[in-house]
């Protein structure tokens, strides 16, 4: 079967910087997959250059057979990946159903002569599409009474909650998670990791994620991918990895003393 | 008995508050619009309303009533109908905030009985005001009878039988206003209706029965109204534009422009086209939609001031083009040079240079035949139906898919963009639809004003009409609507008339004094100063209350944002995403 996702020869410069260089890589559907390495190592570029914010310098992304270099991100979401950001990125204040809503945008089709109109056509799919936000809050576990919570005064955990929902609502195939249990405590990771699990199981879904906490990436990705200095330096199943000699230097070694915290694009740090 | 309580010691300050008024200006309408506001403001206690509801609904009823009746009060008859009114109104609106009515007789039954209480008492006061308090506070009797009897129509006898008139007169105003908008409440929850419609039937009683009042008491009303309207119908336009997508646009006067000249140009004996108004202001919004579309297209990479920049230049540029396009002696033709072979184009007076169109065809109807300039009660529910149907479409826009978008893009244009929200198309539209609603505007305000200058659409109207969206509330219609009333209503309405009141109290001074009038007279002209009125406005709204005065829940949470714990937790997640080692 052919990959979901297949990234070949993947490379992104910054004017003189090669955040990413020469990254092969690829999804099977239906499988979890984690992104590692340590800050700087080039792994919310490569994310970015899957949901169309960059164009990769060189190289292909394949998408469900179709080639997706330098599609816009809102195109990317339409053909079917969804993602959530490393700083929360929610529409604070709108409500927590009206952010669902917005994920359900491309899927829906009311022109605007349907709205101002508000043909029949329009209303079953403002009723579906209302039906299946509180469905999709539901499902990751906000219950109705946060619908009309403005998303900014939702706790921490719900908002990570909330921007899955936001995801999901889009349909994705593909579910890019970058960084889901930033900043969370335990219990809340454990049950973010039991979400993304039952997302995969119940919806169909293939996931990737970036991760900094090696607990959570080992315990939930069924194959792990390590970046270090914007190259791939090792990938396959966890256990492997977590004892790659490589791996152990880029985190024990040169990798984490060198680089400050931060690391990723710099279009996300300014948050 | 609590509430009875309180009920008289508010009704008793309000009554204090009113006599005092009317002790020192004599002037049965200014006192009786203020006791009016109070008597309501009592009523709510009456209803055992909640404390800021009283306040409220008191000091906003009883200040419009007041302002009102400065400005028409002195010497113009058929105040005390105005007054009645607004006390019934205000009173009827709030006994039903409390109590929803289930049917028609129960809600004109509450609202009668509060319309009549507000009567009584405001007649009451007025009583005791004009045979106790005002003889006793040595105001000659006859001459505060000569006041009382200005304010009403039929009231042409002096003395005793006249007051009784006009007192009789405030208690079935109100009484009637308080029972129609009680049947109007009652009505529309016995149907199947959805909650806000009885508070729209309240509203739009008022603002249908205005031309018949004004024709009444010929108070001359419409010709401030019809420009103000017509402002707030602009400012709902931008409000798409700002308020709901986020994008600052300081040119807005230009879409205004378009709107008009385009009316001007094909509805008038200028250029020798003379199509009809209905046809015309489809096209006059289509050219003006067309025209944001124009703008929004080479704007679409800015954001913030860049933006903004863009648009004030784009402001600029539309009047000047307009003046350019004509005006100055003929000029024969003008030869341009193609490959060169020379192109003669006769130069064409397009737009009249600084003179302007003059005349432009009113709109036509069959049974009223044109719209004359004298008449103004067709203009003025033309512009109602308009703006009735902006303010309904454009909440429709918000309310969907569409204005979701918008709002998203508002709020995080990345996270928009990544949502699927194709941002190109969500800004072009949200240009083109707000410079739509500016072109119904436009051509509405070239017909009614019968001749248009470049001058007309200068930097300042743009600025005036985000004036009126930030005061009213940025994203709010409501909102937007009651800026709109208060900023165009002291500009064209309020300022005139208080800076002609302003030097009446300095002649009399002068008068009286024989002093000179040289201290006031620096002061007296208010509209001389309008500018830095709003400009003290704007300040002191902007420090005390940024929001607006209806302020969007979502955009006072934005500016209140200091406890924003989103940006309170990405801190907190930026310091806890240390890389953790491998286990």
């Amino acid at each position: 079967m052919a990959p979901l996702l297949l990234a070949r020869g993947i490379t992104k410069r910054f004017g003189g910087l090669t955040a990413v260089s020469d990254v092969s890589f690829e999804i099977e559907k239906g499988s979890i997959v984690g992104l590692i390495g340590p800050n700087g190592a080039g792994k919310t570029t490569f994310f970015n250059m899957i949901t169309g914010l960059y164009t990769p310098s060189d190289g292909d992304m394949i998408f469900d057979g179709q080639r997706i270099n330098g599609t816009k991100p809102s195109e990317v979401t339409k053909l079917g990946i969804g993602r959530t950001f490393q700083n929360i990125r929610l529409f604070a204040h709108m409500t927590a159903l009206e952010n669902v809503l917005v994920g359900q945008h491309c899927r829906m089709h009311t022109g605007l002569l349907g709205t101002l109109f508000r043909t029949p056509s329009m209303r079953a799919e403002e009723k579906e599409a209302r039906h299946k936000a509180f469905e999709l809050l539901e499902y990751v576990g906000l219950g109705r009474n946060s619908a009309d919570e403005m998303a900014k005064n939702l706790p921490y955990g719900d908002q990570r909650r909330l921007e899955v929902a936001r995801a999901l609502a889009t349909n994705p195939k593909l579910l890019l998670l970058d960084e889901p249990t930033a900043g969370m405590n335990p219990k809340e990771t454990d049950a973010l990791t039991k979400l993304i699990y039952q997302v995969r199981d119940e919806r169909d879904l293939t996931v990737l994620l970036i991760e900094h906490d090696m607990k959570v990436v080992m315990g939930i990705s069924e194959r792990v991918t390590v970046l270090d200095r914007g190259i791939k330096i090792s990938e396959g199943l966890p256990r492997e990895v977590q004892t790659d000699p490589k791996v152990v230097e880029a985190y024990l070694g040169t990798g984490h003393a060198a680089k400050g915290k931060g690391g990723g694009a710099p279009v996300f740090d300014k948050a | 008995m609590p509430n009875t309580k309180r009920y008289l010691i508010t009704g008793g300050i309000g009554f204090a508050v009113g006599t005092f008024f009317l002790w020192n200006y004599p002037n049965l309408a200014l006192g009786s619009a203020i006791i009016g506001g109070l008597v309501i403001a009592a009523l709510c206690l009456l209803y055992s309303a909640p404390l800021p509801d009283m306040v409220k609904g008191g000091l906003i009823a009883g200040l419009f009533g007041a302002v009102m009746t400065i400005v028409y009060g002195p010497d113009k008859p058929g105040v005390a109908i105005i007054a009645g009114m607004l006390s019934g109104l205000g009173a009827g609106l709030l006994a039903f905030q409390r109590k929803p009515q289930a049917t028609p007789q129960a809600g004109a039954a509450l609202g009668a009985g509060a319309g009549a209480i507000a009567g009584a008492w405001t007649a009451l006061a007025l009583f005791l005001t004009a045979f106790v308090i005002a003889p006793a506070a040595g105001v000659d009797a006859s001459e505060f009878a000569e006041h009382l009897s200005e304010t009403v129509i039929l009231a042409d006898a002096m003395g005793l039988a006249s007051d009784i008139l006009i007192l009789l007169f405030v208690l079935v105003f109100c009484t009637i206003t308080g029972a129609l908008l009680g049947a109007a409440a009652g009505a529309a929850r016995a149907l199947p209706l959805r909650p806000n419609i009885p508070l729209l039937a309240v509203i739009a009683l008022p603002v249908i029965l205005i031309p018949l009042i004004d024709r009444a008491g010929n108070l001359l009303l419409l010709d401030a109204l019809i420009p103000i309207y017509i402002f707030i119908l602009l400012a709902l336009g931008l409000n798409i534009v700002v308020g709901y997508a986020g994008l600052l646009d300081l040119g807005y006067a230009a879409f205004f422009a378009i709107g008009a000249y385009t009316t001007a140009m094909l509805s008038s004996p200028h250029l020798g086209i003379n199509i009809s108004f209905w046809l015309v202001i489809w096209v006059a919004a289509a050219v003006a939609a067309i025209a944001g579309l124009a703008l929004g297209a080479p704007t679409l990479p800015l954001r913030g001031d860049y933006l903004a920049i863009v648009t004030l230049g784009f402001g600029e540029i539309v009047p000047i083009l307009f003046r350019n396009l004509g005006g100055g002696p003929p000029t024969g033709t003008l030869t341009l040079r193609f490959f060169g072979l020379p192109i003669g184009i006769e130069q064409m007076d397009l737009t009249g240079g600084n003179k302007g169109i003059n005349p432009i065809s009113p709109p036509n109807l069959p049974l009223i035949g044109n719209f004359e300039p004298s008449n103004k009660i067709p203009w003025y529910y033309l512009l109602i139906i308009i703006m009735g149907l902006a303010i309904f479409f454009i909440n429709r826009l918000r309310d969907s898919r569409q204005g979701r978008a918008w709002m998203a893009m508002r709020e995080d244009e990345l996270a928009a963009d990544a949502m699927g929200i194709n941002v190109v198309r969500t800004k072009l539209l949200a240009f083109s639809m707000g410079a739509m609603f500016s072109g119904f505007g436009g051509a509405f305000y070239g017909a009614f004003i019968g001749a248009i200058f470049p001058s007309s659409f200068d930097f300042s109207v743009s600025i005036i009409l985000l004036c009126m969206v930030i005061l009213g509330g940025l994203g709010n219609m409501a909102g937007v609507i009651v800026g709109g009333l208060l900023i165009q209503g002291a500009d064209k309405m309020f300022i005139p008339k208080g800076a002609e009141l302003f030097r009446d109290i300095a002649d009399q001074r002068a008068l009286t004094t024989g002093g000179s009038t040289v201290g006031v007279s620096a002061l007296q002209d208010l509209t001389q100063q309008r500018l830095l009125l709003f400009g003290i406005v704007l300040v002191v709204m902007m420090l005390i209350r940024p929001e607006g005065l209806l302020p969007n829940e979502r955009r006072k949470a934005e500016l209140h944002s200091d406890d924003d714990p989103i940006n309170i937790n990405s801190v907190a997640a930026e310091a806890d995403a240390d890389p953790s080692l491998a286990a």
